[in-house]
């Protein structure tokens, strides 16, 4: 794993980093050597010498209405992604829904109780439900 | 508001409010609004799905040109650690596993020590067109825009196991980049190839996409590109290379991204498929990128109807348009080939005749005679790939 993470730093935890942008420097060893253009284009198209390449992820997040389980839904669902996740689904059955929350917590090991899941489920109806409890396809993975 | 309404409004209002850091939006009450654009690093404006992690689309328009720019090419990530920030000097890809002599290779020595190819080649996501799946599925509901085409240049994952001397017996061969999981509980994304499937000579590691150092969103420093295949297996920020003696398993290959094994992976709402496989290579499909939907035709006048075409590297060998919703059908004219792996681009002309909505349909085949779909579904929303409709308005 120390080989993984070295040099490498990771958008976790919200914590945007403030530092400046570089592209990559790309060596000129391979200058004149017959190298297909590719790679002669890809050195001009460094606009930095820096060997740190570095960006600055965007926060962009929605913000969420008042309700029943909205407490539940922000300390066990937001800490591992946006709540974009939510807001782009289309409206799903309750079914549907709780399927999701315990495939979060079954399969991915959020840190709810069986309790915690029916009422972040409840939340995710109230603000992206579909009226009703009629059967609903139920989530699978990867997707 | 059309979406042109809304695209010219983004236009209007300026890059600034699209991009800027910390905004806040009470996107609750816009559930069905059109979709909005941002700019996220290194990026151009692309329809938002999701934002951490983030989860891009490229606007239908970027498919008139035939290679995708780097910075409207869709971004798709699946563990919040995602890498923002490389250093080259440091940086390694790791070889190693079921091997002689275990590799660390910065990205200059890829670059310099091995002999480079170039690869034209689509790079669809798996759940591309999910919300068109009817009943809907949860999951990434894009539209068409999460594939892209581009030049890929790198070395082929075979120069590298070869220098890496595989022992014998080597099966899989798995592939992990530099995201990591919010939880440890979180599996790590890592996908697998059969050794012979790594060692074709076409699956690469891309250093470069269209002659260009790789978005970090889409990658960088480097990337698998696996021709053909859809895009889980295009690990991004390549670090590991791990050649196994045994079938490869984890959660990303025994429990997701699987589909039912039957034609197209399609199965019933009602009869859920019980024996399953990997998703693999693409199926055949087309996508309209002319006329725009909301563009209004006038009667008598030509129009061109353009499109994009592909599969997983047999070859589009025919693609029919129909201007009746299906009725009839008439061939169109296919650019030429510029990759067995890469799209190809189809038109048609077209006068409409009279005032009225009209359904254009348009339907692939492919060297093997493999076509589109009439009907299609699963429950993950993969490999969509029924032939489109567009409806156009002739006033």
């Amino acid at each position: 794993m120390t080989a993984k993470t070295k040099g490498v730093v990771f958008s976790l935890g919200l914590a945007a980093l403030l530092v400046s942008c570089g592209r990559p420097s790309n060596t000129s060893k391979e200058a004149g050597q017959g190298i297909p253009n590719a790679r002669m284009e890809l050195m001009r198209d460094s606009k930095s010498d820096s060997p740190v390449h570095t960006i600055v992820m965007p926060h962009d997040e929605p913000a969420f209405p008042p309700g029943p389980g909205r407490d539940e839904f922000v300390a066990a669902c937001v800490v591992c992604h946006s709540p974009r996740y939510i807001t782009m689904q289309p409206r799903f059955s309750r079914s549907t829904w709780l399927s999701e929350v315990n495939k979060m917590k079954d399969a991915y090991g959020a840190h709810i109780s069986d309790e915690q899941a029916l009422r972040i489920t409840e939340y995710l109806v109230s603000i992206n439900g579909k009226a009703g409890t009629g059967q609903g396809p139920k989530g699978t993975y990867g997707e | 508001m059309n979406r042109r309404g809304f695209l010219q409004l983004i236009g209007a209002t300026g890059v600034a409010l699209m991009s800027s850091c910390n905004r806040v939006s009470s996107v609750v009450g816009a559930l069905s609004s059109p979709t909005e654009l941002v700019r996220f690093p290194e990026k151009t404006e692309l329809m938002l799905l999701t934002d951490r992690p983030p989860q891009l689309e490229t606007p239908i328009h970027y498919f008139r040109q035939d290679l995708t720019p780097n910075e409207a090419f869709f971004v798709r990530w699946h563990l919040e650690g995602i890498p923002i920030s490389v250093d080259l000097r440091t940086f390694r890809l790791n070889v190693g596993g079921h091997v002689r002599q275990p590799l660390q290779l910065s990205v200059d020595e890829l670059q310099s020590q091995f002999e480079p190819i170039s690869i034209i080649a689509v790079n669809q996501c798996s759940g591309n067109s999910r919300s068109f799946f009817e009943p809907r599925v949860p999951g990434g509901q894009w539209k068409h825009g999460a594939v892209g085409n581009a030049k890929w240049t790198g070395v082929p994952v075979k120069s590298i196991l070869d220098r890496a001397q595989l022992k014998s017996g080597a099966v899989d061969v798995s592939f992990n980049g530099l995201d990591v999981p919010p939880l440890p509980s979180v599996s790590d994304f890592v996908k697998a190839l059969s050794i012979d499937h790594a060692r074709d000579g076409d699956v690469m590691i891309a250093y470069a996409m269209n002659d260009q150092s790789l978005p970090m969103v889409n990658g960088f420093p480097l990337r698998l590109v696996v021709p053909g295949w859809y895009g889980t297996y295009w690990v991004k920020a390549l670090s590991n290379i791990t050649v196994l003696p045994q079938a490869f398993s984890n959660f990303w290959t025994d429990k997701a991204y699987r589909i039912p094994n039957a034609p197209n992976g399609t199965e019933s709402p009602k009869d859920l498929a019980k024996d399953t496989v990997p998703i693999n290579r693409f199926n055949v499909r087309s996508i309209f990128v002319r006329p725009d939907p909301d563009e209004i035709l006038r009667p008598g006048m030509p129009t061109e109807i353009e499109g994009i075409a592909f599969d997983s590297g047999y070859g589009i060998r025919r693609v029919e348009v129909s201007t009746d919703g299906g009725a009839n059908w008439t061939d169109a004219r296919l650019d030429p080939e510029i990759g067995k792996y890469s799209w190809r681009r189809w038109r048609a002309s077209w006068i409409p005749r009279n005032r009225g909505q009209y359904r254009l349909m348009a339907r692939a085949t492919n060297a093997v005679g493999e076509t589109q779909s009439k009907e299609q579904w699963n429950r993950s929303g993969f490999m969509w790939n029924v032939i489109q409709q567009v409806d156009v308005k002739v006033g």
